[in-house]
């Protein structure tokens, strides 16, 4: 059934990304300022959207945790926050290579990027701190608390650009000012779901691998008990 | 809620006391803190307008390091002869445990910060003292922010493996508005500028930052508080 | 076409693709040491469940 669902979701995400990437490539015009460059956005926007998703996926299930005590919700916000931390990666790394093109240098410290920064550090403390819990019930209880504080940065990040009197360097918001192009819509609301559908599937994989982890640790103690 | 705030304070006055007996973190950390501020002096070669740009900066991030070395000790300190097991069986809330140790990082890092600051001042040939009352507030408004989430934070590293290295990596990303806006309004002061514009919607920020990881924290801790 | 901005688009798009894969890598060679890990646990409480002390 999950072996199903990873390949229909990794399936499903080539036929919408194959088609989508001809598009951005081949038959969209360049942009008037920033001439080819600008199609990074298709693939800079959807990791952040798609990061906060499954952060925000992640705080639900992290209270749901803390609330029912199932290993079940457990293992899926460590699935979300890994993946969510990797596409935060993707997300400043592709950000600062186009900063480095446009404005010449590869970061500045705004509100935008700083608090994009600040929660890929949260949430890598978060991996980092979850292996050094040796306890099963402990480390999804302590876990499930720092991702919720961790979540406390995403409304930084999502302000950061929207805030009157904050000046900042990174572009504005252009989905819902209309300042992005009605052709441009298209492509990039398939790039949003073709990351969504990877990471969906990369996010099944890893809820599998926990869960198996946790039927190794029970072996363990069996094995001791023995 | 007024016998948790009993209770809170009366945690808040044994940790300090026992502290005050011992002074082993407050001497750790102000030593620390000193020795930071004597290095920082030898890193950088500055002429007084400089100096006078990055001072709010460099104070900060002594009290944080200092800060990250008390709370580190807050619920670390109760391991020997099981007294966390104890305190957390007790009748007491969570909350009023985690309030009083707060209370209690509070004073002993606002200690740090009183005695590192004369010396700041006379390594670097600061005049601290005007503004002082602004100065006293931004300090008690961020040194709060500091252990609300520091104490939160070593109540979930206490029992880990590598505990003083796993509280800075959760601690100081977590930190980062808050220190942003202290520095801020520190460099404005110490340049003798009045309080206001930047520096009260700094403030603004920083009373956010406590007030949000206050109540969150009060809330949360009763989930991880457990033996 | 602006042959600077191609090249950093190549760049960009190039850094999104190392990164996931290497992401991939990760979790692949993860699952492989789970599972065998697993495999050898098994065997271990199937042969001490056969020859109880």
């Amino acid at each position: 059934m999950r072996e199903k669902a990873i390949y229909l979701l990794a399936i499903l995400a080539a036929l919408v990304m194959i088609p989508n990437l001809k598009t951005v490539f081949m038959d969209l015009p360049d942009e008037a300022m920033q001439g080819a460059i600008y199609r990074i956005i298709f693939i800079h926007v959807p990791a952040a959207i798609n990061a906060q998703i499954f952060f925000t996926v992640s705080l639900i299930t992290s209270i749901l945790f803390l609330v029912k005590k199932n290993f079940v919700w457990d293992s899926i916000s460590v699935s979300c926050i890994e993946v969510g931390t990797m596409l935060v990666l993707v997300n400043l790394v592709t950000g600062s290579i186009w900063g480095r093109n446009q404005w010449g240098i590869w970061w500045a410290w705004d509100l935008r990027m700083t608090s994009q920064l600040m929660c890929f550090l949260l949430y890598l403390g978060y991996l980092l701190v979850r292996p050094a819990i040796a306890e099963p019930t402990q480390r999804a209880t302590l876990s499930a608390f720092v991702a919720i504080f961790a979540y406390a940065d995403i409304p930084l990040v999502l302000m950061a650009i929207r805030l009157p009197n904050v000046r900042t360097q990174h572009p504005g918001p252009v989905l819902e000012t209309g300042t992005m192009a009605k052709e441009f819509h298209a492509p990039f609301g398939l790039g949003v779901l073709a990351v969504f559908l990877i990471c969906t599937a990369l996010i099944l994989i890893r809820q599998h691998q926990e869960t198996a982890q946790r039927e190794i640790d029970s072996l363990r103690r069996e094995l001791h008990s023995i | 809620m007024k016998r948790g705030l009993i209770t809170a304070l009366a945690i808040a006055k044994k940790d300090l006391q026992t502290e005050l007996r011992t002074k082993e973190s407050i001497n750790a950390s102000a030593s620390f803190a000193l020795v930071i501020l004597v290095l920082f002096s030898f890193a950088f070669d500055l002429g007084r307008e400089e100096l006078y740009a990055i001072a709010g900066g460099l104070l900060w991030l002594v009290f944080s390091f200092a800060g990250a070395l008390i709370v580190n000790r807050s619920f670390a300190r109760e391991l020997p002869n099981d007294c966390l097991d104890v305190l957390i069986a007790s009748p007491a809330p969570a909350w009023s445990i985690f309030l009083g140790k707060s209370v209690a990082a509070f004073f002993l890092l606002f200690i740090v910060e009183l005695i590192s600051l004369p010396v700041f001042g006379l390594f670097y040939n600061i005049h601290w003292t005007q503004n002082f009352p602004g100065l006293l507030l931004v300090m008690a408004l961020a040194t709060w922010g500091i252990t609300v989430v520091g104490t939160a934070f070593s109540a979930v590293t206490v029992n880990i493996r590598l505990r003083e290295l796993m509280l800075p990596v959760l601690l100081y990303p977590i930190l980062i508005p808050l220190l942003i806006g202290a520095m801020g309004t520190t460099t404005a002061l110490l340049q003798g500028e009045p309080m206001s514009g930047e520096a009260i919607a700094s403030l603004r920020l920083l009373i956010g930052f406590d007030v949000i990881y206050t109540s969150l924290a009060l809330y949360m801790i009763e989930f991880i508080l457990i033996v | 076409m602006d042959i600077t901005n191609l090249t950093f688009l190549f760049y960009g798009y190039s850094a999104a693709w190392i990164i996931i894969t290497a992401f991939v890598f990760l979790l692949v060679s993860r699952g492989r040491r789970i599972d065998r890990e697993l495999a050898r646990l098994k065997s271990l409480v199937a042969d001490k469940d056969n020859h109880p002390r």
